[in-house]
């Protein structure tokens, strides 16, 4: 092969030989490897010293006030000392991140997970288990609670969360928190429409019985709009982005998202179709909810429906809590102005309904000790603790102790929307939930924007999802 | 040769073959690395079984065609009159125009977003209202057009830098020979500047096509592929949310991997396209002296 000829311009002062350069790249690479720890070495060394155990756990609001979640755990972190008598002593590094993305914070976990650089505990919503079983990001826990029964206040979960952190028959997480996503109302602004004090409150109780259903709630948000109490479209505010509160309203319409005996995600096309409607109508043909809603920054959310310019409006029962301390909203203006129901019944006589989002703290496949891990965990989960959690950031209680507590007695407003939990559905444990959800939500922005019709939505949604998780869906 | 093979080789080489050879397996969070399994080419059904792949590879292809041609158009633009005024002047023109590139990524998409928020917030709707515009939740209501010219923007300043500077780089002498034989304005653009700067145009095609197609930071960031349908969901986009961004948890980078296979042959194909359109090898032939 001939060498390209010369333009004149002389390019051997630039030119480095294949020895030069490998030498070069050589060098670079041992210097760079000499001046960086390593990072396995650094964070799986079981201890820095003899007796000590270095844990870290991992916590996520991402609202301020649930700082607890991190705060919980290293309170416990004396009482497991004092039980473990030196052997060994715990030493706990927790992190809380507050106003961040879930998205976010799940992805760090995983890469960190499979770089074997995880936490000992992670605290992670319910149904975030369920992908992580399958790579053993994190263990089960069944053996450790009938072994550390004693510790802490496990015994006393609620039944029913306990359902939340199977998958396939095991238990992965100890529940942290839970709550409801109830639907608020502004007494203002009904009181403005001319219901009376007693009329207002009693809406709550008339729509636990079953007596005061959506086509009441949607008629009251209309009169709203037509009598000018509120504007066009701000009857009634939903979740603006994706979230568990989307599927009030599947199963307000009789809905099922998992079967109980095979595991697999369930669809009920019937309800699905309805879901869909109500949101149709209420934008399009009602006009009680505004397009921009799909999307819409969650602060313009918040400021708006403080400011009393929404009827109703949905979000979840720590919201009490964040008004107050992010968008200073003094406690008392809110028990005068903002009441909170269930989602209504699809029909008069009907059950209405709500739905909860358990977290929970899970044992990592990279703890050093997971026994430890665990009675760490049991030992954070008392009726003070989680009391003191469920006070300050509006959560409701995990434990039936807490009913007794001191502290928890004394909150109105967790007294107040205990109720809910009775009424209470979970989103499904399933690694393909992600696929699934992504493609119901897309619908259900596509018929809000009105790109398409509740009825084609359905057709379409189902056939997206035979085509995507294949045998692992049931359509009914 | 060897060094610059090594380079490429690990650099560009092995993460396409990588990304080839992920493809074909069932890799997830849900799997992990320990767990993972061959599936042979069921990534690539699943994506053809979707009936979204249309419309989103038709999304592409006007994402591209569109901000390409706002780019190279705005950027030749801003470039002939930035050379045409004071040095001064021009400067200061070209620094504004900068503006945008040199934002981070997420304050410049935020202050988009911020700027076109839902009524009464969007400060967008202040400025158009004296045009009689009806204030609206510009982001849901025009997204092509706020995607359009966040994206626009940012690569038109590209384009202004490299052909200010090739524009610059033509001798005077052709000016002003062109001058003295009376040749207007758009006459000198036409016979004297466009084709002398045919090579950095190409260069800025061809660039900028590569960079729309494997771009999705500001869609992410202002309509994240809504509203709705997949409305402004790409290519990048869809690959970006299948391997690296799931509300729940469960990322699928098999699957991931497969829409960006796609995408890295779609580039290659385009790129063969615009190379043989503007006579590549023509361009970069030996130059020749005839003698008469």
């Amino acid at each position: 092969m001939s060498k390209q000829p010369s333009r004149g311009v002389d390019l051997s002062a630039y030119r480095v030989s294949r020895r030069r350069f490998l030498m070069g790249t050589g060098a670079l690479v041992a210097g760079v490897a000499c001046s960086t720890t390593p990072v396995s070495s650094a964070t799986q060394a079981p201890a820095a010293s003899a007796g000590t155990l270095e844990m870290a756990a991992w916590t996520i609001g991402p609202d301020a006030p649930s700082y607890y979640r991190r705060d919980n755990l290293i309170s416990a972190v004396d009482p497991l000392n004092k039980a473990l008598a030196g052997k060994p002593t715990i030493k706990l590094d927790a992190t809380f991140e507050s106003g961040g993305q879930w998205g976010d914070y799940l992805q760090k976990f995983t890469l960190a997970a499979e770089a074997k650089t995880s936490p000992d505990i992670i605290l992670a919503g319910h149904e975030n288990l369920a992908p992580w079983v399958g790579p053993n990001y994190i263990i089960p826990l069944d053996d450790l609670i009938k072994k550390y029964q004693s510790e802490g206040d496990i015994k006393d979960v609620i039944p029913n969360l306990w359902n939340a952190m199977k998958l396939k028959g095991k238990t992965y997480g100890v529940p942290q928190d839970t709550e409801a996503r109830p639907m608020y109302y502004r007494k203002d602004l009904l009181a403005k429409m001319g219901w009376t004090k007693d009329k207002i409150d009693g809406l709550p109780d008339a729509v636990k019985k079953g007596d005061w259903a959506w086509p009441d709630f949607v008629a009251t948000a209309k009169e709203a709009i037509a009598k000018g109490v509120v504007g066009p479209g701000m009857g009634w505010y939903t979740r603006t982005s994706k979230g568990a509160d989307v599927y009030m309203f599947y199963y307000q319409n009789g809905g099922e998202m998992q079967d109980a005996a095979t595991g697999k995600l369930v669809i009920t096309k019937d309800a699905l179709q309805k879901h869909y409607q109500v949101h149709a109508d209420a934008v399009r043909n009602d006009k009680i909810l505004t397009q921009a809603i799909y999307g819409m920054d969650g602060k313009i959310f918040d400021q708006t429906v403080m400011d009393g310019k929404v009827l109703f409006f949905n979000a979840g029962t720590w919201k009490w809590s964040d008004w107050q301390t992010t968008y200073k909203v003094p406690a008392q203006s809110l028990w005068d102005n903002v009441g909170f129901m269930l989602i209504p019944a699809a029909q008069k006589g009907g059950k209405p309904v709500t739905v909860s989002h358990p977290l929970a703290y899970a044992v990592t496949s990279n703890a050093k000790d997971p026994d430890l891990a665990f009675r760490l965990i049991a030992n954070a989960t008392t009726p003070d603790l989680n009391s003191r959690h469920s006070v300050t950031s509006a959560h409701l209680a995990v434990l039936t102790t807490q009913a007794d507590d001191p502290t928890y007695k004394q909150d109105k407003f967790l007294l107040a929307t205990g109720y809910m939990l009775d009424f209470t559905k979970f989103i499904p444990n399933h690694a393909k939930f992600g696929i699934y959800d992504d493609v119901l939500y897309r619908f259900l922005g596509a018929v809000e924007q009105g790109q398409v019709t509740p009825a084609a939505a359905v057709d379409s949604a189902v056939k997206e999802l035979q085509g995507q998780i294949g045998d692992e869906l049931i359509v009914k | 040769m060897g060094p610059a093979m090594v380079l490429v080789l690990v650099f560009f080489i092995a993460p396409v073959i990588i990304t080839f050879a992920m493809s074909f397996t069932d890799l997830a969070t849900s799997t992990g690395l320990s767990n993972w399994q061959w599936i042979g080419p069921e990534n690539y059904a699943r994506i053809f079984r979707s009936q979204f792949w249309l419309p989103i590879l038709g999304n592409t292809l006007v994402y591209v065609a569109v901000v390409l041609a706002f780019n190279v158009i705005v950027g030749l633009g801003v470039a002939l009159l930035s050379v045409h005024m004071e040095p001064k002047a021009g400067g200061v023109f070209r620094a504004l125009w900068l503006l945008p590139r040199i934002s981070p990524s997420v304050v410049y998409a935020l202050m988009w977003t911020w700027a076109a928020a839902s009524p009464p917030f969007g400060m967008l709707n202040y400025v158009v209202a004296p045009f009689g515009l009806e204030p609206r939740y510009w982001i849901q209501s025009d997204p092509w057009l706020i995607v359009i010219f966040i994206n626009g923007f940012v690569g038109a300043s590209f384009g202004m830098l490299i052909l200010t500077s090739a524009i610059k780089a033509i001798p005077e002498d052709l000016f002003r020979a062109a001058q003295v034989d009376g040749a207007s304005a758009l006459q000198v653009i036409r016979r004297i500047t466009l084709p002398l700067i045919k090579w950095p145009i190409l260069f800025v095609l061809v660039y900028q096509t590569m960079s729309l197609f494997a771009s999705y930071e500001y869609i992410y960031l202002t309509t994240n592929g809504g509203p709705g349908l997949f409305a402004t969901e790409t290519w990048s986009l869809w690959a970006f949310h299948s391997a690296l961004s799931n509300y729940y948890g469960n990322l699928e980078f098999a699957y991931g991997a497969a829409l960006a296979a796609i995408l890295v042959i779609m580039g290659l194909g385009i790129s063969m396209v615009l190379l043989r359109v503007f006579r590549f090898g023509q361009l970069v032939a030996e130059p020749r002296v005839e003698v008469e």
